[in-house]
């Protein structure tokens, strides 16, 4: 709670530097949340409805994407949620030489409560006026199994760019810039309903690019598109499987690390 | 290769244990040529590089130890394996009786390091920020830190740059900012990888006091390694000399000078007539009367050529200057260099198919 608290201080005193960085921060943001939001909505419109999913049920699914692409940004800022970038720029010396375990390192380090908020906002404010519309009766159940999805979708995302961004620590050059790629292609990917695609692609979708986690499957079954009981908790078990497979490779890495260490170094893109 | 001049070191006193330590690297050897490309992708040549070898060697406590040699000697991969950053190959590494990869998290606690290429500041954060950061990360108890504090800014004079944003410091105020940061928690041990690089001779100057009054007063123990060699003879009391992954020479400043060379320069003014000849002596320079001989005082003492000297001149006036450390060590590198080039690598990179 305290690493949290002097990150999200930091934080704070980064975005009020000066007022013209503030300012551009502020109308940047809103203008990218403006666009965002409209462009969910003009989405919405110009389809109607998609397959089984109504106009307001896309828009739902649209925002609860927006929010799982937004909290990254929140919780796993400067380059966490980028780890290739980290450890192929030799960075991860850095966490290495502080006193605590390396989760609790990854946990709080990134913490940006304050420059990263306009990423989760929008989301939010779009769920916020898509839930009386789409989702069953609102009851404490059903907002429990919301955050809970909304959770395991995060880790997901997450547990999907360690995996590939753990291969810097065998080629830090080469992979750099991995995450990069594997953030773009989940972000292209996670705001198409998947209904009506063959099964070998939306299994592919499910597991070799779980794009389909991130929004479209979670979604199907809060909203109870997909009436299975068991539905809901499909997603939090994908995001235990994929995160002990991240915690697994990436365990390799650190003991390939160890074997070769860092063979060069950037101090670009570290703590800003 | 001279024994070392610490074996008095008792085992309570030890911080730095390194026992028979190895460490290879695998480096792929890519052709020029454009047929080789192919084969070299699918077969690569991997040289090994074996950038310690059987590395033994103790540091006491309260100890300033210069860590040099030329570059890709090991040092730097020496640091490593002390911080923890870096696991060896064979042989044993502890700090402070702990391993550093395996108790990492308690390890860091105890340890301070300093690279001089990076620094540990938040970028765009005023240097308070960053101390700040530093205490909660390391869980230091806020009266200990409002004492250390107080005592670093006074020692690094930190008060006028501690609102400043650490990207708007000046490379000599940033090290000193690093400097103290990696002191907060108070580390029993310092491990500074070229504190000094690119520093201006006062900023130099200011950190090497504030190291020496850092180790005389808080009994801190300091390993450094810098290129600088006037640098390391201000600060360390026995130096430690890598050369391709081995332990070169462990001793005395006092020693290494004897034992590779003990170049000195005589300058003699003489009342005129030509330059007096002197056996086991080099005339380098002679300007109006001052003749300025270059001779290995090892072989020759300095009464012997003077004698020599009066024996064919009259002499005004006599002066003698030691070869400065940055020279001593010039030579000792160029003769390993020499050394190498006659044996042909010397067998000490391999390569091998993978």
């Amino acid at each position: 709670m305290q690493l949290w608290q002097v990150h999200g201080a930091m934080d704070v005193r980064w975005m009020l530097r000066d007022i013209r960085t503030l300012l551009t921060f502020v109308i940047a943001d809103s203008l990218s949340s403006i666009a965002s939001a409209s462009a969910i909505f003009l989405l919405a419109e110009r389809f109607g409805a998609i397959g089984r999913w109504r106009a307001d049920q896309i828009v739902f699914m649209l925002a609860y994407a927006m929010v799982v692409s937004g909290l990254p940004y929140l919780f796993f800022n400067y380059n966490v949620s980028y780890i290739s970038r980290r450890v192929g720029r030799g960075q991860w010396d850095h966490t290495l030489i502080q006193p605590n375990p390396i989760w609790m390192s990854l946990l709080t380090e990134g913490f940006s409560p304050f420059s990263a908020i306009m990423a989760v906002l929008p989301g939010l404010a779009l769920l916020a006026w898509a839930i009386p519309r789409a989702a069953p009766p609102l009851t404490l159940g059903w907002l429990a199994l919301l955050l809970l999805n909304l959770s395991a979708s995060v880790i997901i995302a997450l547990a999907f760019s360690f995996l590939w961004g753990s291969l810097a620590f065998w080629a830090p050059r080469a992979a750099e810039e991995l995450n990069l790629s594997t953030w773009k292609l989940l972000d292209q990917l996670k705001q198409f309903p998947l209904d009506g695609l063959g099964a070998l692609l939306t299994g592919g979708l499910l597991t070799i690019v779980p794009s389909g986690f991130l929004a479209w499957y979670p979604c199907r079954t809060l909203l109870n598109i997909d009436t299975r009981p068991a539905g809901p908790m499909v997603t939090p078990l994908a995001a235990g499987v994929t995160a002990l497979l991240a915690t697994w490779v990436f365990r390799r890495g650190m003991k390939q690390y160890g074997r070769t260490g860092s063979q060069r170094y950037l101090s670009f893109g570290h703590r800003r | 290769m001279g024994a070392p001049d610490h074996n008095d070191i008792s085992p309570s006193d030890t911080v730095v244990d390194l026992i028979g330590v190895c460490k290879t690297y695998r480096q792929k050897q890519r052709s020029a040529k454009l047929s080789e490309v192919f084969r070299t992708m699918l077969r690569p040549q991997i040289r090994q590089v074996e950038a310690l070898r059987e590395i033994t060697m103790q540091v006491g406590r309260g100890e300033v130890l210069a860590y040099a040699g030329p570059n890709g000697a090991g040092k730097s991969t020496t640091i490593k394996l002390l911080s923890g950053l870096l696991a060896p190959d064979a042989g044993t590494v502890r700090v402070l009786g702990l391993d550093p990869i395996r108790h990492r998290t308690q390890y860091v606690r105890r340890i301070g390091v300093v690279f001089g290429q990076r620094t540990e500041l938040w970028w765009d954060q005023p240097i308070a920020a960053s101390f700040e950061w530093k205490r909660v990360v390391w869980d230091v108890p806020r009266p200990r830190y409002e004492r250390m504090l107080g005592l670093l800014k006074e020692l690094l004079g930190l008060d006028e740059l501690f609102h400043s944003l650490a990207r708007e410091l000046s490379l000599g105020q940033k090290m000193r900012a690093d400097l103290g940061m990696a002191l907060l928690h108070e580390p029993e041990i310092l491990f500074l990888d070229e504190p000094t690089l690119g520093l201006d001779v006062l900023a130099k100057r200011d950190i090497l006091r504030f190291i020496t009054d850092l180790n005389r007063e808080q009994r801190i123990t300091v390993v450094v390694t810098s290129h600088d060699m006037s640098d390391l003879e201000q600060l360390a009391g026995r130096i430690v000399l890598i050369h391709k992954g081995r332990i070169a020479f462990d001793g005395s400043w006092e020693r290494l000078r004897r034992e590779f060379t003990d170049q000195r320069r005589l300058l003699l003014e003489i009342a005129g007539g030509p330059p007096p000849i002197l056996t086991a002596a080099t005339l380098v320079s002679n300007e109006a009367g001052r003749c300025e001989y270059v001779f290995d005082a090892g072989h020759k003492s300095i009464a012997a050529l003077l004698a020599e000297a009066a024996a064919q001149v009259e002499i005004l006036d006599v002066e003698t200057h030691r070869a400065a450390i940055d020279d001593v060590i010039a030579d000792i590198y160029e003769r390993w260099q020499q050394d190498g080039t006659r044996s042909h690598e010397g067998g000490l990179a391999k390569t091998s198919a993978p």
